[in-house]
């Protein structure tokens, strides 16, 4: 079938954004609250005909500066700086008790969040009160009726043995106002140029980018339950991605990146730099390295490697917010109850180890914040005790066996605010020095009857992952673990031996934790961007999702195994600079 | 506006290293590329936008990005040939270009070779699968080449850099948006100023060199509201223009957003048009969508060979499928129609041919088809048409759709015979389509063949001379061949619509221009619609206590 429109309105050549000079925030805060309170007291009486009115209404505005910045090798590819105003709306209807939240309805069924983009000026505050009007009464029919949703995918079911409330009432929380720097958009602009103009002069390079966005600004929090909370928030993140071609045409690729809460708790400009011209080192070394077919052995994670590997299979397990309940499915008997996950009691690393997250005491990290988004002070929560989880990150939603919100509720866009890592320290049993892991390793390797083991020193973040197998391992919503990008291999006489990354994990799921041999101390907090536990963590894109740090081991893994993923093609036309 | 800028070009120089590059480099391979174009679109861009008298940041931006359009085999069968039964995932492979935005002549070449060496291995790859699908597939009913040559063009344009301030802009689109507030039932509007600053660039294997520019300027206003039987009803006027000195100004702005809101006001309290067959008035700008859909793209050259297609004109060269009155000419190389500025005008296509009118209709019979470089059975050669929004393959598109009509009427009188076919015909009204928000067409085989258009006023006609009712909730539907004979007179003025079109090859700026036409039989369906109740809180409105700026709360 061929459609074919002929349309006048604007949207198709309406571009997104941007100023490239630095602007000053609007002090819009008054406005705001008072379009706010305004509109609140009138949400509160919103009923449709037999349904229940509102028990809950929150506004969450977002009020900040945005700049986002791609370089290659150097060159300007794209600038963007302007100013970003919203507001997510969120009812709820019926009460805290029971609502309409945590179920997931068919295809195209609404639930009660709406965003609606704020114009900048803060004047005039009718303008304002249109915008949440009109978001206002959208989240209150989709509240209703993914209410009625719940309630129909309850019917015949037998009832909850253990009902728990579907909300947390607290007391409101007050905070004072905060203001925002603006972000300085030309040094935003000069980091993704420097960092991308140091890959240049690697033979075979494809792409040498960068991309940096600095994003500061407030959330105001404004509920019916007579929260005002004011939360500072924004991040710093730089993302750098070199990629060679070899002769024999395989691609290889490497990345670095830095999240931090603001730029000036970046590194320094020379020490990412420094870094940046240690990943053409690797990707050089590399491309002149040979290929690994497949492998099954220990393997070594260090660095930035193993806070990959704890941050993408950990958070599914200490993460305490239940997953929403589902329509039952018309034409299955299969029960579409949600697999739980984070099971408290569960062993999740050898005996010994520890997890704790705290975010308040995290200042200077990615990780910090002292109120989450829903206002809650952020608590220290130890997760795991003797390997074990004991306790897991809560936010307002509850669950069987917990107290309430840990602040750990956060959340993108209209998702729900879901509890989610913060800062998080993983603390090994028994430290051992690099040279103690490393011989543990090669140990395990001689067992194995292999000549060397693989020494992991970086995996690709979720984000940036260009091809992932996701595992099915049974009960967890995912597993998995995106491919490496640094692999040497680490012989028994002590040598090392860069190979091409074109190697991918198989089968991996947070139970090779447990088969963790040797840790050394924890090294520096990694700040990392990330989003609650499901899909989304891997559609956040280069420079999108919430800033976290997790500071962790470097570690050996009794056996793993990885497989050749291949594909590669040569270029037929060489470069033209060749 | 800045002074010209003259001299080198390293965009373009870069994109004549990379294709006489590639071209030499691979002459050697066993299935060398027979041609070659890379074109790019250099674009900046300006927005300034308010709502109910609150304004956003301009915001402002700069793009480039690029096409790289490679053929492997011959003239005759080459690796873009359609792929017979191939399926919904068939479409040649296209890689787009991500240019910087500086002149680094290093960085451009090597952004262009990445994208070119991709094409080039993407396109061997798909002739292998052409030959065998014509080894396997029956043969062709229309057994014209897949490409035409083309003289080479050199036209390199001096540029006049848009140095656009959208600060003063500000005031205007705030102020007036705050005119919405005064109607209560607008629940939702804005105001919105959109600039673009655009360099087409193309070099090609023929000896083709060009590069020109084009200012594109849209001030539009919308607004929404519900009505009461849930029916979401949008108006949405604008002034398209190539001139910053021809923006409306402040007074003709307030006039549009006066006239908007009274509009959307008026259309809720409208009633709703149950389904109708009787006699219309099209006016002028509803003409030129129901011409652009009923006829521009059954004349698009690439559907008479394409055997998905219904093809219902391919065949009907030289016959008369339109009263001898109608004349229909596609010319993309009029800028103006009168004083306003045409969105379909553009000197070159996208395949680096000159824009040429073309005749479609001449008295009522069929002439000719609009064509890009692939040729069709009795036409082997382009006439200007092949266009393309950036990252699609070039098909034949329309540019400025005009229909003339011989010895047309006064409005007045042709809405009196608009009465007169009423109580002829004994139907209880006619309908007079004012305004269309767009349209859409089927013409493909597994489809009926029909068309829409969808009016925002529509107005009921009595023959009793009652006043016209404003009525809503109808979209304007047929089939081609039969609509063509229903259109039996016309009025001596023109009304010209500006648009974007969407198909195949993306979105392109069109225009059409059309008189108002009296069709003897239209029908019309219900649309389709929203069912939310309207808000159920009234809107807020300006009070008293509104704060000023520098106020506190």
């Amino acid at each position: 079938m061929t459609a074919l429109w002929l349309l006048p309105f604007a949207g198709i050549w309406m571009t997104s954004s941007a100023g490239p000079a630095t602007m000053d925030l609007p002090a819009p805060q008054g406005s705001m609250l008072v379009a706010a309170d305004m509109e609140l007291e009138r949400a509160l009486t919103m009923q449709l005909p037999d349904q229940p009115k509102p028990y809950y209404v929150a506004y969450e505005f977002l009020d900040g500066d945005v700049a986002t910045a791609t370089a290659r090798s150097g060159v300007l590819d794209s600038f963007n700086h302007a100013p970003y105003r919203s507001v997510r709306v969120e009812v709820r209807v019926g009460g805290y008790e029971l609502d309409n939240t945590r179920y997931d309805g068919d295809f195209g069924e609404r639930a009660g969040v709406s965003m609606r983009t704020l114009p900048d000026d803060a004047f005039p505050a009718v303008a304002l009160r249109r915008e949440i009007w009109l978001a206002t009464d959208e989240a209150y029919k989709g509240a209703a009726e993914q209410f009625s949703g719940k309630a129909a995918a309850r019917e015949g079911r037998p009832p909850p043995e253990d009902p728990i409330p579907s909300f947390q009432k607290i007391d409101p929380v007050t905070t004072v106002a905060l203001n925002a720097e603006p972000v300085d958009g030309d040094a935003t602009l000069a980091r993704a140029r420097s960092l991308s103009a140091s890959l240049k002069g690697i033979k075979g390079l494809e792409n040498a980018e960068a991309i940096a966005r600095d994003w500061t600004g407030t959330r105001l929090l404004v509920t019916s339950e007579g929260t005002r909370a004011w939360l500072p928030t924004g991040f710093s993140v730089v993302r750098v991605e070199g990629i060679v071609r070899t002769e024999d045409g395989t691609r290889l690729r490497d990345c670095r990146w830095w999240v931090a809460r603001t730029p000036a708790e970046l590194p320094p400009l020379d020490t990412m730099v420094a870094e940046v011209e240690s990943m053409a080192r690797a990707l050089e070394a590399a491309s002149q390295a040979p290929a690994e077919r497949d492998y099954l052995g220990p393997v070594i994670f260090e660095g930035a490697a193993s806070v990959e590997l704890f941050r993408q299979l950990l958070p599914a397990e200490i993460s305490g917010t239940p997953p929403p309940e589902r329509a039952p499915d018309p034409y299955s008997e299969v029960d579409t109850a949600p697999v739980p996950t984070a099971r408290v009691g569960r062993r999740l690393l050898p005996e010994g180890w520890t997890v704790v997250d705290d975010p308040a005491n995290a200042e200077g990290t990615a990780g910090f914040y002292l109120r989450d988004f829903e206002g809650i002070e952020a608590q220290p929560v130890r997760l795991v005790e003797d390997g074990v989880l004991k306790d897991v990150l809560m936010s307002r939603v509850p669950r069987a066996g917990t107290d309430g919100s840990t602040g750990h509720g956060r959340g993108l866009g209209m998702d729900a605010r879901e509890a989610m890592p913060g800062a998080v320290s993983v603390r090994p049993a028994r430290v051992m020095a690099p040279k103690q892991l490393r011989k543990r390793a090669l140990t395990l390797a001689r067992q194995a009857d292999l000549p060397y083991v693989l020494v992991v020193r970086r995996i690709e973040p979720p984000a940036l992952a260009e091809d992932f197998e996701i595992a099915f391992t049974g009960d967890g919503p995912l597993a998995g673990l995106t491919r490496p990008l640094e692999i040497v291999r680490l012989y028994r006489d002590g040598h090392e031996e860069a190979i091409q990354p074109t190697l991918g994990f198989v089968g991996v799921d947070r139970r090779v934790l447990r088969d963790i041999a040797g840790a050394s101390a924890a090294d520096d907090w990694v700040g990392v961007l990330d989003a609650p536990n499901g899909p989304q963590r891997f559609s956040i894109g280069a420079v999108g999702g919430l800033p976290a740090a997790w500071s962790v081991p470097s570690v050996v893994i009794t056996e793993l195994e990885l497989r050749s993923l291949g594909g590669s093609q040569p270029r037929t036309l060489p470069a033209p600079d060749e | 506006m800045a002074s010209a800028q003259q001299g080198a070009d390293p965009l373009l120089e870069s994109m004549v290293a990379e294709v006489d590059r590639t071209m030499s480099v691979l002459a050697a391979e066993a299935t060398p590329p027979y041609w070659l174009a890379v074109g790019v679109v250099d674009e900046h861009s300006w927005q300034v936008s308010a709502t109910h008298g609150a304004a956003s940041r301009p915001s402002t931006d700069h793009r480039r990005y690029g096409d790289i359009d490679l053929r492997v085999g011959s003239w005759a069968l080459d690796n873009t040939h359609k792929i017979r039964d191939g399926g919904w995932f068939d479409s040649p492979e296209r890689y787009s270009i991500r240019l910087p935005l500086e002149d680094d002549p290093t960085l451009l070449r090597h952004a262009i070779w990445l994208a070119m060496d991709d094409t080039y291995r993407a396109a061997v790859r798909r002739l292998i699968k052409v030959r065998t699908n014509n080894a396997v597939k029956v043969a062709r009913e229309d057994s014209s080449a897949d490409f035409s040559e083309a003289p080479p063009i050199v036209d390199i344009q001096s540029l006049q850099p848009l140095e656009f301030d959208p600060d003063p802009w500000l005031a205007l689109v705030r102020d007036t948006s705050g005119r919405f507030l005064d109607y209560k039932h607008v629940h939702d509007s804005n105001v919105t100023l959109q600039v673009e600053d655009q360099i087409q660039y193309l070099v090609t294997t023929d000896g083709t060199r060009l590069r020109h520019q084009r200012y594109r300027i849209r001030l539009a206003v919308w607004a929404s509201t519900t009505a009461d039987d849930g029916q979401v009803l949008e108006v949405y006027d604008y002034v398209d223009t190539a001139r910053i000195d021809t923006i409306p100004d402040e007074a003709a702005v307030r006039a549009m957003v006066d006239g908007v809101a009274r509009r959307v006001t008026e259309l809720r309290a409208a009633p709703v048009v149950d389904p109708f067959i009787g006699p219309a008035i099209l006016r002028g700008r509803a003409a030129a969508v129901f011409f652009h859909e009923i006829l521009g793209h059954r004349a698009e050259g690439h559907r008479q060979k394409d055997e998905d297609e219904g093809q219902t004109l391919t065949d009907m060269v030289g016959q008369e499928i339109f009263p001898a009155f109608i004349s229909v000419h596609d010319d993309p190389t009029l800028e103006q129609w009168g004083d306003i500025d045409l969105n379909g005008y553009y000197p070159y296509d996208d395949e680096g041919v000159k824009s040429e009118r073309v005749t479609i209709i001449e008295d009522g019979i069929l002439n000719g088809f609009l064509m890009s470089r692939a040729p069709i059975e009795g036409t082997d050669h382009s006439n200007g048409h092949g266009r393309r929004q950036p990252g699609a393959a070039v098909v034949a598109r329309q540019g400025n759709l005009i229909v003339s009509a011989e010895g047309g009427v006064p409005y007045p009188e042709l809405r009196e015979q608009l009465i007169e076919r009423v109580r002829v015909e004994d139907k209880p009204f006619g309908l007079i389509f004012d305004d269309i928000s767009g349209g859409f067409t089927l013409t493909g085989r597994g489809t009926p063949n029909s068309y829409a258009v969808q009016p925002v006023t529509v107005w009921r006609v009595w023959p009793d001379g009652r006043p016209d009712e404003l009525v809503r909730g109808v979209d304007l539907i047929g089939t081609p061949l039969i609509t063509f004979g229903r259109i039996v007179n016309a009025s001596d003025t023109t009304d010209v619509f500006n648009g974007m079109c969407g198909a195949e090859s993306g979105w392109v700026p069109v225009s059409g221009i059309a008189p108002d036409l009296l069709i003897s039989e239209v029908e019309v369906q219900r649309r389709e619609k929203n069912n939310d109740r309207p808000p159920l809180l009234p809107p807020p409105m300006p009070t008293p206590l509104r704060l000023e700026k520098g106020g506190t709360p």
